[in-house]
């Protein structure tokens, strides 16, 4: 087993290292200015529907306390707990993020960019996407 | 379960809680056979305990520990090693060899059907008993066999998934195609996997909790075996039905437990699976730090 085992756990750190490595390039950065315009275009790639999607918590003051809650466990090891990005993620303050309806928020929570290093969020219900997003939306 | 398997995982662990105080807390389903579109996050490393107890008709039982090092290399690429070991009772304890499996996500975008290719090597001997996958015409009977005996045989095989899996209101549905080969001259065998779960509480609640219904997801699994390329069929082939919860703190920590029931006869009549998961955010980018 062992004559198996060396080559392919070396191959195993080999790649594991690449990885880290490419992500390295994202994290070297400054902090991000919030615009990140790869992030900004994906989120403009929302169905236009999306724009006329309705928040169903929108103004509730426990859905922006739940949405900080969900944001701080969930979102804030890249955005940064303050939302102004990391060098690894877009600031969520800035006008880009802002000026997006909430439901093209949504829609992007759920689908991510996975090419950029942006989880797809759709295992999260949508209840709690909402309420993430209507956090988002209270930091203006 | 042997006690290095608890000494390593233990030092793991420890290790992992004090070099990395902060936890990440991921998108988890509670399955232990069936897998989801749901990917490791991007730099995040996951370190999971888990176990398999059966019990064993014309033999001992037996409880087959396995240690899972999953680390999200991309957003679209997963890698995990997992080392396997087991102890049947009368009969001592053993590590059973070690697996490397890599998941990709081939669209970069959600679906209503989200596909995963999934491909892993094993290098485990033939005393393994974790069940991580039932394929072919994996039974109760080829556990019956005594480690001395089991060990001398090694299996050093492929096994590929197709992963299809949906997320709708709240539920994850997954489908899992398995085919695995000896690379030997043994022929293809098969294997399946179906689950669905969902979150007792979809939306969260305002003040932090831990045990309450929004950290809680209940779900079912049903798997077995399909056969082999001589011979494709579901009889006299082992099948099981489990259940599953899993509480999913804010610190990071996952627990999960999982019943199972065989539903034919070359099944085990009964499993119990349990798992603690503890996950690591940032984890590449702090060991970059440490070659800087």
């Amino acid at each position: 087993m062992t004559r198996h085992a060396i080559p392919l756990l070396l191959l195993l750190a080999s790649a594991a290292f690449a990885a880290a490595g490419a992500g390295g390039q994202k994290s070297n950065g400054p902090k991000s200015s919030g615009d990140d315009r790869g992030v900004l275009r994906a989120i403009a790639e929302a169905p236009v529907a999306t724009r006329e999607w309705v928040n169903p918590y929108e103004g509730q003051a426990d859905a922006v306390a739940a949405g900080k809650k969900l944001y701080l466990r969930h979102c804030a090891e890249c955005h940064g707990r303050d939302a102004r990005g990391s060098g690894r993620a877009v600031n969520l303050r800035s006008p880009g993020v802002q000026n997006a309806a909430p439901g093209e928020l949504v829609w992007f929570l759920r689908s991510g960019n996975l090419w950029r290093g942006m989880p797809s969020w759709s295992g999260m219900p949508v209840e709690r996407r909402w309420q993430i997003v209507t956090y988002l939306k209270s930091l203006r | 379960m042997s006690l290095a398997a608890r000494a390593v995982f233990g030092l793991l662990l420890f290790a992992a809680m004090a070099l990395f105080p902060r936890p990440a807390s991921a998108q988890e389903t509670p399955y232990f056979i069936t897998y989801s579109h749901r990917l490791e996050e991007p730099g995040n490393l996951e370190l999971e305990f888990s176990s398999n107890y059966a019990a064993q008709r014309g033999g001992n039982d037996f409880v087959a520990p396995w240690l899972e090092i999953e680390y999200g290399a991309t957003g679209w690429w997963t890698t995990e090693i997992y080392i396997d070991s087991q102890h049947t009772l009368g009969d001592g304890a053993l590590f059973t060899g070690w697996r490397w499996e890599n998941r990709f996500r081939p669209l970069m975008r959600e679906h209503w059907i989200n596909p995963v290719l999934y491909v892993e090597y094993e290098d485990v001997n033939g005393a393994d008993k974790t069940m991580i996958e039932v394929v072919g015409f994996d039974g109760e009977a080829d556990h019956a066999v005594r480690n001395a005996v089991a060990s001398r045989e090694h299996l050093h095989e492929i096994e590929t998934k197709l992963i299809l899996s949906s997320d709708f209101k709240g539920w994850n549905i997954s489908e899992n195609f398995i085919a695995e080969k000896n690379t030997g001259h043994a022929p293809w065998e098969f294997g399946y996997a179906v689950a669905a779960s969902r979150p007792l509480r979809l939306a969260a609640t305002a003040r932090p909790c831990n045990f309450c219904r929004e950290n809680i997801v209940a779900g079912v699994e049903m798997y077995g075996g399909l056969g082999t390329t001589d011979s494709a069929t579901l009889s006299g082939t082992s099948h099981y039905l489990a259940p599953m919860v899993a509480w999913q703190m804010p610190s990071g920590v996952t627990l999960r437990i999982s019943p199972g029931w065989g539903l034919t006869h070359p099944s085990h009549r009964f499993l119990l699976r349990w798992g603690v998961t503890y996950e690591i955010s940032g984890f590449g980018g702090k060991v970059r730090k440490l070659f800087r």
